[in-house]
């Protein structure tokens, strides 16, 4: 299906390739073999990771979160045909965003997040790379390829601290806001217990890294990290 | 600018190194790198035989890098100390030693982080200036990049570190000690034995990683070996999937922040199985790879003398009576004048 075309993306570990049919455009994702990969290992990879990605987004495309909706899948090339969506990386543009903007994306990618976490799924690779912005303001959540099921509170907070964590890494600065307005959309969709639970679990991951001082201090400190 | 010589000592863990660097003109030599290595007879490393190690052989490394370097400790400008993180009695050697000579000969003392310059020699070694850092050592698992002032963590494991898997695995099953036999690791040995690949439990989240799920298992499957399996498939399926899993966060990491220079340090750089894993994956996406060579991607006193005169030259020094070791002294904790801008 893809063969000779040029991809105009090339991920981590898919290709993106627009098809353009009756004047719309389609997002084609290939997922391809890594030379690095052992052989066995990649064709169990490449299929496993397509089949829950292609289901992951119908039922979230369903439930009303904004992510690409899913056109058709091909197991035995490992593709997905998806929406195409006109909008750039948050990555990109969040270090000239003003507070107010960077609040109501936040706001939104809190409740979709919140939204998808209560489906009992969790993205797996939740980063300002794979969240999208539109000219009228939209925010898309993309690339599932990580993503799954489960009921496990850990999957959830994981999504968070790796949103956090990428924050530190491209606009340390805007941390705050960003986290205070996320958590806001977030607390609008979820039950209070389970906000509850989630958060506890962000928290106790950021202190489970290699080498935290924090870490021995915790019992003692617990009360100052509540926010 | 007149000579600027600094003198760097390491005792963070295993090796007990003193290496000496020379600045002259804007050119940096590496003029000096000595160093003794504790090896456990069996078992891992014990941190206060380990010590014991240090104390007995400091004084003979000081000498012979200072011998080889052709100088006298009064020539040296500064002293820099790797202060963490690492095993606090290994530490202390190296602290009361640079201390000593620090106070005795009035000499500026520079505190240097040993995670910070496992980088910057490497970075140093192959003029990259903004590489990805892929850091794997026996106690450390990282990706990281540098932006203002820091070093800022991309991923890392949330558990075992990479060198500490492979080598607490070759240790339950009877491979090691020794560990590594002519820069080869006990696991690649065992490895080439192998031909099967067995599905183990593959941990990634995000650009993060989890090893004690695989170890545990790889650990079950060595014990209870099935009908036609090896030990060598076990450590060949071990390998690969905690490599993959690496390079796959490291590969994901490079997709996020398109950085065109990749840079693997740490003990394990000098693993060419996982070398040329990364040089592959760098290369599908036009960035350069580089893996530090064996005698600077270990433990090494040089990188602590080059790191120290990084932090010379930006009036970074600590009083004596002030440096004290940190165990758990994390690479993203430390401002680093030399990175902004």
């Amino acid at each position: 299906m893809v063969e000779g075309l040029k991809p105009v993306y090339e991920g981590a570990e898919a290709y993106i390739y627009y098809a353009d049919v009756f004047g719309r455009r389609f997002i084609v994702k290939h997922r391809i073999s890594k030379p690095y990969r052992h052989p066995l290992f990649d064709k169990m990879f490449r299929y496993n990771r397509t089949r829950i990605e292609a289901k992951i987004l119908s039922e979230l495309y369903l439930s009303g979160v904004r992510v690409p909706a899913p056109i058709m899948v091909d197991l035995d090339s490992y593709i997905i045909v998806m929406e195409y969506i006109d909008g750039v990386k948050l990555l990109k543009v969040i270090e000239g965003l003003d507070d107010d903007k960077l609040c109501r994306y936040a706001e939104d990618i809190g409740r979709y997040t919140g939204r998808m976490h209560k489906l009992h799924i969790y993205h797996g690779d939740l980063t300002l790379g794979n969240i999208l912005v539109t000219d009228r303001d939209e925010v898309y959540i993309i690339d599932f390829g990580l993503a799954g099921y489960s009921m496990d509170v850990e999957e959830y907070a994981i999504d968070i601290h790796l949103l956090r964590r990428s924050l530190n890494a491209i606009a340390p600065e805007k941390i705050n806001i960003f986290m205070n307005c996320f958590w806001k959309g977030y607390s609008g969709e979820v039950p209070s217990k389970m906000l509850k639970d989630v958060r506890e679990r962000v928290r106790e991951i950021a202190l489970r890294g290699r080498y935290v001082s924090e870490r021995l201090r915790r019992k003692y400190l617990r009360d100052r990290y509540v926010e | 600018m007149p000579r600027i010589i600094v003198l760097g000592i390491e005792s963070t863990s295993h090796t007990f190194g003193v290496g000496i660097v020379e600045y002259v003109d804007g050119d940096v030599r590496i003029i000096a790198n000595e160093k003794d290595v504790y090896r456990p007879v069996k078992g891992g490393i014990h941190p206060r035989e380990a010590a014991l190690h240090h104390v007995n052989t400091s004084y003979i490394v000081l000498r012979r890098a200072l011998d080889r370097a052709g100088v006298s400790i009064r020539d040296v400008n500064a002293v820099a100390v790797s202060l963490g993180p690492g095993l606090g009695p290994c530490l202390r050697v190296g602290a009361s030693l640079a201390r000593f000579l620090s106070s005795y000969y009035g000499k500026p003392l520079i505190p240097v982080n040993h995670a910070v310059a496992h980088v910057e020699i490497g970075k140093f070694l192959y003029k990259f200036d903004d590489p990805l850092v892929i850091y794997v050592s026996g106690g450390n698992t990282l990706i990281a990049i540098q932006r203002r002032g820091r070093y800022r963590i991309l991923g890392e494991t949330l558990d075992l570190p990479l060198g500490n898997l492979l080598d607490t695995f070759t240790r339950e099953t009877g491979l090691a000690p020794p560990y590594v036999v002519d820069g080869k690791h006990a696991i690649d040995m065992c490895a080439e034995k192998g031909s099967k690949f067995i599905p183990l439990p593959y941990t990634v989240k995000g650009s993060d990683l989890s090893f004690s799920g695989l170890l545990t298992h790889a650990l079950r499957r060595a014990r209870e070996l099935r009908e036609g399996e090896g030990l060598g498939d076990i450590c060949l399926s071990l390998r690969e999937t905690a490599f993959n899993m690496l390079v796959e966060v490291a590969e994901r990491s490079l997709v996020l922040t398109g950085k065109k220079q990749v840079l693997l340090v740490g003990g394990v750089a000098a693993n060419k199985v996982l070398s040329r894993k990364l040089s592959v994956m760098a290369s599908m996406h036009g960035a350069v790879y580089a893996g530090t060579p064996p005698e600077y991607a270990g433990d090494n006193g040089a990188m602590i003398a080059y790191t120290g005169l990084l932090g010379f030259l930006h009036g970074l020094t600590v009083e004596p009576e002030k440096a004290y070791v940190r165990q758990r002294w994390r690479i993203d904790e430390v401002d680093l004048p030399w990175l902004r801008g």
